[in-house]
């Protein structure tokens, strides 16, 4: 029963969005769009739904004073004060939409902490290219010489060096050969992604409700 | 009095940067304090705009407004499957999660799948249906397209043996596949050294120099 | 000199080669030329066909992660959009920090303008969850998906939104999008509802685009910052207001066509690792494994 249910669902909701995309008649319609409505809210409560594991992770490593604890209570001390400043707002509904601190910390601290996180890949890609990226047979030679292409079509230098042709080059690469390859992908894993949604729907594929027997 | 004259905000913002870039020299601890208060303030912050931007304005506000106007106690459904995504963390009553879970990914894998057939599947392969023989270079061009899409999606397609016309079929697919990643590399260069240049821009431009005044 | 040596150079003389590299340009731009592309031109093309009173979607889909490809492609588009009286709808489905680069972007670039009125011209609607529940939702009313704008308004009173009620009163939505969603865009809001689509995306994702602009899906596809460059370089070729702001020293610092000139560098310091790191691999007899 406690599979059963969720299963049945799954199967309602999941064939809904379907058949009203085949059925555009206003009365089924009408309740599609209501689904889109709420699960706007649901997906809102899911979005955070990894917080309660991970204040319960770091709360126990603080506890047990693991390795590397202090660095839990500045993870915890970040959730509280950025939580508090979004939340507060709406609570004592001084602020409808964001407090000002909110938009502060995000600004000076949420924003180049994560700008910044990223930006490291600049200095990996570059190591890449000096010690990985080798001509070892032809496939990886066809991918080195369309790197160097598309690379010299996106800077100025590319079309100074061959009289403006690097830049069209460039352009005919991207929408001839790299789109009709992404093109494959894009059909492939899309075939793979609408099967393993009819396997949702259908029942077939369960991992995702867990590995409880009940 | 320069320093004085920056707002704490660019400070913090400078100095978190900063604790960031040194795990390129190695790891550290002013890296691992920024790492934590990022993913602590990261999920602060999605508490926040969860509850100020949609929370807030469709749920709360028109259930407290007019809980019976235009069908809004209905709300009380997603409220409660939002809310019951979280019984899984209490072991006696987590198999009520899955009736949520069960709505959330069924109507996502329903959407999914329309996404993936009719948005994805159809279009691309309705354009690689083109005109071969109509001479000039665009037939020849459109050619190499049909031969990439038609060869990749060989290479993808696991169910024979890659031996003999086929294996040769999607030698070329990989070819193609090459060509296509050489120039997702190119791009990828391009995407990281603007996130480089973002943080290094901000630290030269509205750190270092209205530091010093130059 | 032992060539193995230069061949597993330490990697954070590498880094400093690069660091020197990005830095350079920034504190003295050199100022390359930039020529525009089609799949950016389609764009400025669209833009350009809309009359005065039409409207907008321009979606921010992306956060700090992207914001220096992003913000310049943003400022432009927004400009380009006022100037001609375009109505602007902005709003964001990107979780971690769309919104908030919407509320920067949009306040700095709308303070230009001083006729510019909110909630008549541009309204600012805010970040909703939901993905494509709410891209779906849209097309029905962007009323009932936001009812308040991003900082709790009533949305119901705003003339704009009586003028737009859903997608069918939309010419074009702009999606500034980071990993998936600019995809969304195309495959579900244009292929269901019929809206035309275009993606400024980061660089990351472009290579895949080029298949939705070959089929139509997006009218335009601007590649990260070199697609952001050359839509500055389009206004600032057709109107006398975009070569005045493009050549404020402060609106120099935050455009594209500048940061072009970091990538220029950094570009052929790469190119010249890869093609310097083959030949120690050839010279020292393309050791195995490495």
């Amino acid at each position: 029963m406690r599979r059963t249910i969720p299963l049945v669902l799954t199967f309602m909701v999941g064939m809904y969005p379907i058949f009203a995309f085949f059925v555009p008649h206003a009365s089924i319609s009408g309740v599609n769009q209501w689904l889109d409505r709420a699960l706007m809210i649901v997906a809102a409560f899911a979005l955070p739904l990894g917080v309660v594991n991970l204040v319960g992770m770091n709360l126990s490593k603080i506890k047990q004073k693991r390795a590397g604890w202090p660095y839990a209570i500045v993870l915890l001390a970040g959730l509280v004060v950025m939580t508090y400043f979004g939340v507060i707002g709406v609570i004592t509904r001084q602020h409808a939409g964001f407090h000002p601190t909110f938009q502060m910390l995000f600004d000076n601290m949420v924003s180049p902490l994560q700008a910044t996180m990223f930006s490291l890949l600049a200095f990996y890609v570059a190591s890449a290219a000096y010690r990985a990226f080798r001509a070892r047979n032809v496939e990886a030679t066809i991918l080195l010489v369309a790197a160097i292409i598309v690379m010299l079509g996106r800077i100025p230098f590319g079309d100074m060096l061959t009289g403006g042709r690097m830049t069209p080059l460039s352009e005919w690469i991207m929408n001839r050969p790299n789109a009709a390859a992404q093109r494959g992908i894009i059909i492939g894993a899309a075939l793979g992604a609408a099967s393993m949604s009819i396997r949702v729907i259908l029942g077939i594929e369960r991992t995702y409700l867990g590995k409880s027997r009940d | 009095m320069q320093p004085l004259g920056l707002s704490i905000g660019v400070w913090v913002n400078a100095l978190l940067t900063l604790c960031i870039l040194s795990f390129l020299y190695k790891d550290n601890p002013f890296f691992r304090f920024a790492e934590s208060l990022f993913a602590g303030m990261s999920l602060g912050y999605y508490i926040g705009i969860v509850t100020v931007q949609t929370l807030q304005p469709n749920l709360i506000q028109p259930l407290g407004e007019t809980f019976f106007g235009n069908h809004n106690y209905l709300l009380l459904i997603p409220m409660a499957l939002g809310i019951m995504l979280y019984f899984r963390y209490i072991p006696r009553i987590s198999w009520l999660s899955r009736i949520a879970l069960a709505v959330y990914i069924g109507y996502y894998v329903g959407v999914l799948m329309m996404q993936k057939i009719h948005g994805q599947v159809i279009p691309q392969t309705r354009d690689t249906i083109m005109p071969v023989t109509t001479g000039g270079i665009d037939a020849l061009w459109n050619l190499v397209v049909i031969i990439g899409v038609f060869s990749v999606l060989v290479y993808f397609y696991f169910s024979v043996e890659h031996k003999g016309v086929v294996g040769k079929v999607s030698r070329v697919g990989i070819w193609f596949l090459m060509i296509s990643f050489g120039a997702s590399f190119g791009y990828t260069i391009m995407a990281r050294i603007s996130l480089l240049m973002g943080r290094f821009s901000f630290l030269v431009n509205n750190w270092i120099r209205p530091m010093f005044g130059i | 000199m032992n060539l193995k040596k230069l061949l597993y150079i330490d990697r954070r003389i590498i880094y400093l080669v690069v660091a020197i590299g990005a830095l350079i340009p920034i504190i003295r731009p050199i100022g390359l030329p930039v020529e525009p592309t089609d799949p950016v031109i389609g764009l400025f093309d669209k833009l350009e066909s809309l009359s005065p009173g039409d409207a907008v979607i321009i979606s921010y889909d992306y956060g700090p992660s992207s914001e220096p490809e992003l913000n310049p492609m943003s400022s432009a588009i927004l400009r380009h959009c006022f100037q001609r009286e375009i109505k602007v709808l902005i709003m964001a489905v990107f979780p971690l920090g769309g919104v908030n680069m919407a509320i920067r972007e949009v306040e700095r670039i709308a303070s230009e303008f001083e006729d510019l009125e909110y909630g008549v011209d541009y309204v600012n609607l805010g970040y909703k969850d939901g993905g494509q529940a709410a891209m779906k939702a849209l097309a029905v009313s962007i009323r009932d998906v936001f009812p308040a704008d991003v900082d709790g308004n009533d949305t119901s009173t705003m003339p704009i939104l009586m003028e737009v009620r859903n997608y069918d009163d939309v010419e074009v939505v702009i999606s500034l999008a980071t990993g998936i969603i600019g995809e969304w865009w195309a495959d579900l809001v244009n292929a269901q509802f019929g809206v035309p689509v275009a993606v400024g995306c980061t660089a990351v994702s472009a290579p895949k685009y080029y298949a939705f602009l070959r089929s139509g899906q997006m009218i335009a596809v601007l590649g990260g910052l070199k697609g952001a460059s050359e839509y500055e370089e389009l206004l600032k070729r057709n109107f006398d207001w975009a070569r005045e702001v493009y050549s404020d020293p402060a609106e120099m610092k935050l455009a594209a066509t500048t940061g072009m000139d970091v990538q220029a560098i950094v570009h052929v310091i790469i190119i010249v690792f890869i093609i310097f790191g083959n030949i120690m691999y050839f010279a020292t007899g393309k050791e195995k494994g490495r």
